[in-house]
């Protein structure tokens, strides 16, 4: 949160300083509003409202029913018990990794932000093909695998892996500018007061870094929710089984329900909305806190 | 003692940043170490914490041996320059903190934080965040936050830095306060000398890791000890003068200030005087002047601050070519003689001065520094040698840090190393590492140098200075050197005891650690230099050579009191030109004895 919080903090002071009005007139100031007003418009508002016209398009008591299905519900379940999984794990690798980053110098130090950095940078269709590369039947593992039977790829553990590889950079690249920009010293000085590395960590940390740490708690949850390329796969499409609430649209959609897949992906939208909201939240609570 | 520091280092990337060193601050004393940044201050003061390890050394609390005790149990009291309160936490609950920890039962607890808060005159803030209250307010609450736990000792690091003058000034006498109130054993840092003379008892001064010197602040500031710390606390202007045996002279111009402080050794020899702007009286003429005339000038620039007056003199004539203050050049060519003057209301009435007014300057008051490093002459048979060695890095940094200059010499004797000098060679000779280098050092010392400087071209600021001299009568003159020089390297000091091989070896340890302990209790005793020691068997100059050549960046100090030592004992160091730097420090057998027995 250091880079929004400061950036926000630098304008707000620059909008303070007089003469700002003076070198942009007020149609340029108009125009540039109109632009990217529209440009939301039909790219962003456009869309949002044809997911929800068309699972309303045949009455609420369809747009209901399409939930009772059992795949639809399975799938909803699956997409929470997956987010359920990733995001905690997140957190703790989260914290470490920027712990380490901010807070030490080692050898390899570059290598591992980079590293952080990957799943970003990587298509999520190549996220998912590695793990089907490591675990699959001609994969490095998978005859080790069928020997013990176990199965990974085509299963929950699958689409567990390929989602927490995709999310994972969330966390970490929040707190780890945060964590540099704080420093040390308030640790240090609960160090002095004879606090231990626990009460450290829980009474002067975690309450330090709390708010970036929430944001990008956010981000990785929706993430998880909506990942499609990389879990879609390694999931197999066994319906029921292990299709995830964005692969179960794709099926219905494949099928020509499209109140079904339009009526899950409204469910889907608004868990991003809320998020979006709690996000705008948390934005709006952590400006008022860095005054 | 409440706090014992004995001959702490810590090295950050290989380089000292803390210097060897020893510190004992005594129950209830307000000491505050003073320094430029860098310096080390407060690397230093982290370590008595235990924020930070030390890599040699020991920390002791209260007789407690603490090297090893983590910062968690030393019980200490911590302030820290940006306060550091915990910020989601409100004024009571950061002082409540270190009381939560020992899990202190709630009443008590309430009762210890408005006592605090009393303390720091903040009764009634309880309830606020950190971000509500004003940068002074938030480091009161760190005073008391540090005080909860009833620490023994407090440490502030630079707690007035963030802050502006007023409440700088406010806070200071709330610190004060709490401490004469508490009598806690307090360590505060600061590069500020201003706050260091309103709160200390006692100063140290801390420059490139090491602890220069440390005293009352009055002492400090009347009898320096080193340029140092004469001209980084207060003003100084300092002079190459003469020292006579009748007294101080500045050029051709004698003083006889009736309050010179005497200085033992009898032959005259360069010396560095610290006159103090206010020390500085000026007068329409010499016969005017009420005290010594050391020279006429020009008054350049004339600044009205309120209470002073603060001048800056042109000298005209008298020492203008001895000014080794920092506005000087080092290139020689502009020895422009600058000194600063203050004058008090009354002394502007009753003599007023224009700017470009011609003066006649005297001095109340001159303090001699006890060092025997002066200046820098570099020494070489053309000039363009000269020219060359004068640009060394090495001793352009050395005489940056001593505020010294680097005269120039050419001397063509020095080529054939024939015959005798024109004049006596004043100050550390300088020459360069070649192939006769053995020759020209004898040379310069039978014509009257006291130190040569031996740099070859690619020599660069030392890391460890090897100290080693080849009998008694050279010791004392060498830890003086060595000292002098090791105040403006950040280097670690090491004295090679050498004992020969042929007679018995192990059999004779017991003497040689004996001579090791003697020269480092010395060492540290009259000159303040604190040095390891290191005992080796065999040839004394092929053991120094097979130190020297271990590792890269060192420098050997080497203490002679007989010419002849040099081509008998030392040949070896001179046969090739060496990698490593060389200071040569020779005084004749006879004058050691007075100095000793004058001591």
């Amino acid at each position: 949160m250091a880079g929004p919080g400061n950036s926000q903090e630098l304008l707000a002071e620059i909008a303070s300083r007089p003469g700002r009005d003076t070198v942009v007139s007020f149609v340029v100031k108009a125009a540039f509003i109109t632009t990217s007003l529209l440009f939301l418009a039909a790219l962003l508002f456009a869309p949002l409202i044809t997911v929800f016209a068309t699972a309303l398009e045949k009455g609420f008591e369809i747009y209901f029913n399409s939930f009772k299905d059992s795949d639809t519900l399975a799938a909803i379940r699956l997409t929470l018990t997956v987010a359920a999984i990733v995001v905690p794990v997140n957190v703790v690798f989260g914290i470490a990794a920027a712990w380490s980053i901010a807070k030490f110098e080692f050898k390899g130090k570059s290598f591992l932000i980079t590293m952080i950095d990957l799943p970003i940078a990587v298509s999520p269709v190549i996220s998912g093909l590695i793990y089907v590369l490591l675990f699959g039947m001609q994969g490095w593992f998978g005859l080790w695998l069928q020997e013990h039977d176990i199965s990974i790829i085509f299963a929950v553990p699958g689409i567990v892996l390929a989602t927490m590889f995709v999310t994972f950079p969330y966390v970490a690249r929040e707190l780890i500018p945060l964590m540099q920009q704080l420093g040390n010293d308030e640790e240090e000085a609960a160090i002095t007061l004879g606090a231990g590395g626990l009460m450290t960590f829980f009474h002067v940390t975690l309450p330090k870094i709390r708010w970036g740490l929430l944001y990008g708690v956010i981000l990785s949850n929706a993430r998880a929710m909506g990942e499609f390329g990389a879990v879609s796969v390694v999931s197999g499409h066994v319906r029921g089984v292990t299709t995830t609430m964005p692969l179960h649209i794709e099926i219905l959609y494949q099928e020509y329900n499209f109140v079904g897949a339009f009526a899950v992906a409204s469910l889907l939208t608004l868990l991003a909305v809320v998020t979006l909201i709690i996000k705008t939240l948390v934005e709006w609570r952590t400006g008022y806190k860095r005054k | 003692m409440s706090i014992t520091l004995d001959q702490v280092t810590k090295r950050y990337q290989g380089s000292p940043v803390v210097n060897d060193v020893s510190l004992e601050v005594g129950e209830g004393e307000f000491f505050v170490l003073l320094g430029p940044s860098g310096s080390g201050k407060s690397t230093l003061l982290r370590a008595i914490a235990g924020l930070t390890g030390v890599d040699h050394g020991r920390v002791a609390l209260h007789g407690n041996d603490v090297t090893h005790v983590s910062a968690r149990h030393r019980g200490v009291g911590f302030v820290f320059q940006n306060y550091a309160l915990f910020r989601h936490m409100t004024v009571g609950e950061n002082i409540e903190f270190a009381l939560r920890v020992r899990r202190m039962r709630t009443e008590d607890r309430r009762q210890r934080r408005k006592e605090l808060l009393r303390l720091v005159a903040l009764e009634g803030m309880d309830d606020r965040l950190p971000t509500q209250l004003s940068g002074g307010q938030q480091q009161r609450v760190a005073v008391a936050r540090a005080l909860a736990h009833k620490p023994e000792v407090l440490l502030l690091d630079e707690p007035f830095g963030a802050l502006d003058a007023k409440i700088r000034e406010e806070l200071r006498r709330t610190i004060r306060q709490v401490q004469r109130e508490l009598k806690i054993t307090t360590v505060l840092v600061t590069h500020d000398q201003e706050e260091a003379f309103a709160l200390a008892d006692r100063i140290g001064v801390m420059n490139l890791g090491r602890l220069l010197e440390s005293g009352r602040p009055d002492e400090l500031y009347d009898r320096p000890a080193t340029r140092f710390v004469a001209t980084f606390l207060g003003a100084a202007n300092l002079l190459l003068a003469k020292q006579t045996e009748q007294g101080i002279r500045f050029g051709a111009t004698p003083v006889n200030a009736r309050r010179i402080e005497k200085l033992e050794g009898g032959r005259e020899h360069e010396v560095v005087a610290v006159l103090r702007p206010e020390e500085i009286e000026l007068a329409p003429t010499r016969d005017n002047l009420r005290t010594n005339y050391i020279a006429t000038g020009v008054v350049e620039e004339l600044v009205f601050t309120g209470a002073l007056e603060r001048i800056r003199v042109r000298m005209t004539s008298g020492p203008s070519d001895a000014h080794i203050g920092s506005n000087s050049h080092v290139d020689g060519h502009n020895t422009a003689a600058i000194l600063d003057v203050t004058r008090t209301q009354h002394e502007q009435r009753v003599f007023p001065v224009v700017f470009g007014q011609s003066v006649a300057i005297g001095v109340r008051r001159i303090h001699v520094l006890p060092t025997p490093l002066s200046s820098y002459t570099v020494c070489a048979a053309e000039t363009a040698a000269a020219e060359r060695l004068s640009q060394h890095p090495f001793l352009i940094e050395l005489a940056g840090r001593m505020k010294t200059r680097i005269a120039k010499r050419i001397d063509p004797a020095l080529a054939t190393c024939q015959g005798n000098a024109q004049t006596r060679i004043s100050g550390v000779a300088v020459i360069a590492a070649q192939v006769k280098v053995a020759k020209q050092v004898e040379w310069l010392l039978w014509n009257g140098a006291a130190e040569v400087m031996v740099l070859p071209s690619q020599a660069v600021s030392p890391q460890r200075v090897l100290i080693h001299w080849a009998d008694d009568a050279a010791r004392r003159s060498t830890l003086a050197v060595a000292a002098s020089l090791l105040r403006h390297v950040p280097a670690e000091a090491v004295y090679v005891g050498i004992l020969p091989e042929s007679r018995g070896g192990e059999g004779q340890r017991p003497l040689g650690v004996r001579t090791l302990l003697d020269a480092r209790s010395e060492a540290q005793a009259v000159h303040g230099l604190e040095m390891r020691t290191e005992l080796r068997f065999g040839a004394a100059a092929e053991e120094l050579q097979r130190q020297l050549n271990e590792q890269v960046d060192q420098m050997l100090i080497l203490g002679i009191s007989d010419l002849s030592q040099l081509s008998r004992e030392f040949a070896p160091l001179f046969a090739a030109p060496a990698a490593y730097s060389m200071m040569i420090v020779y005084r004749p057998a006879r004058e050691s004895d007075e100095q000793a027995a004058s001591a």
